[in-house]
């Protein structure tokens, strides 16, 4: 499925929008990482929570859970907070 | 309105979704903008043009040489001045008629009550999540509109949050939690894109005091100004909100 990527984690993957696989929202960035290693530990912390200024949108709408399932059609996209003003 | 005014804000008037009765609501409302920097300045700049009665201006900080790429109030002989001094410099001269309060202070859970007391909408221009959180919290606290605007970068990112239970807020898109600040100085900012987003907070500030279209109240727009592609996603009330959620 399509993958858009935000600006501060293009530096990982080169590119704003990539595909990747999985049956799950981890599955998903697991398979990120395998791609682009340790692109998802800048969204997942060590007790497996999203870090608060990431969120993920699925075919655009909000998902909370990692374990929220998603299909190959989907659409994944990753949101980074942003402050500046 | 006298004659002079109907001149002014004539090709305002002539839209159907404005009108005399829309304009003179416009000139009796009173909008907060917090932040006088990239983004506040479209904002003011277009709503004392557009006849907003009353703009409160807060900003603690003053302008400086690196600030002039693209925070397009302030110009190069206020350099040291107050940014709130500068403003009301700029939005005399743009328009006389609007009304300009400013606030010099710091903006934080106990200050910003008193001054989202009272106002039709409240603008959120501000550089770090602190301020954000506050003003959301305030915001919601009070049942007021809040047009909330970023950009770094490239990138820009803007939703309206109404205020209303059982619409989402700020938070509810971003938790309170120590999330870290990108500085433009730190990360650099292209100065149309400032431009951009604030005029599309102005726009979406309007619409929200005249009570017409379709806001971006329950979205969030997410601006890619390198592409130049703008993609709307929609937003919920997160039941973990401290704010919203089933805590509240």
């Amino acid at each position: 499925m399509r993958v858009s990527i935000p600006t501060p984690l293009q530096s990982y993957t080169g590119r704003r929008e990539v595909e990747a696989g999985g049956a799950t929202l981890a599955e998903v960035l697991s398979d990120l990482d395998h791609q682009f290693p340790g692109i998802r530990f800048r969204m997942i912390d060590e007790q497996d929570r999203m870090r608060p200024h990431i969120r993920f949108f699925v075919n655009g709408g909000p998902v909370r859970d990692l374990a929220q399932p998603v299909g190959e059609r989907d659409e994944i996209v990753i949101v980074h907070a942003l402050s500046g003003g | 309105m006298n004659d002079a005014q109907l001149l002014r804000y004539s090709r305002q008037i002539m839209l159907p979704q404005v009108g005399i009765e829309g304009q003179e609501r416009l000139l009796a409302s009173r909008v907060l903008i917090v932040g006088l920097g990239g983004l506040g300045s479209p904002v003011a700049m277009y709503l004392a043009a557009a006849g907003v009665g009353t703009l409160v201006v807060a900003d603690f900080d003053a302008v400086d040489l690196s600030n002039l790429q693209r925070q397009i109030l302030h110009g190069s002989s206020r350099l040291g001045m107050a940014k709130v001094d500068s403003a009301r410099q700029t939005l005399a001269e743009l328009n006389p008629e609007v009304r300009v309060e400013g606030y010099k202070g710091s903006l934080t859970d106990a200050t910003l009550p008193p001054l989202v007391a009272g106002v039709d909408a409240v603008v959120d221009a501000s550089d770090n999540f602190a301020t954000r959180f506050a003003v959301n919290a305030a915001c919601r606290s009070a049942g007021v509109p809040l047009i909330s605007g970023a950009a770094i970068r490239t990138e820009g990112q803007v939703a309206v949050f109404s205020g209303r239970p059982g619409d989402p807020c700020y938070q509810c898109l971003y938790p309170r939690d120590g999330t870290i600040d990108e500085t433009c100085s730190a990360n650099g900012v292209l100065a149309p894109l400032v431009g951009i987003v604030g005029s599309i907070q102005a726009a979406e500030t309007l619409k929200v005091l005249l009570g017409v279209g379709d806001t971006l109240t329950g979205r969030l727009l997410l601006i890619d100004a390198l592409a130049m592609e703008f993609r709307s996603l929609r937003l919920r009330v997160d039941p973990a909100c401290a704010l919203c959620g089933a805590a509240a």
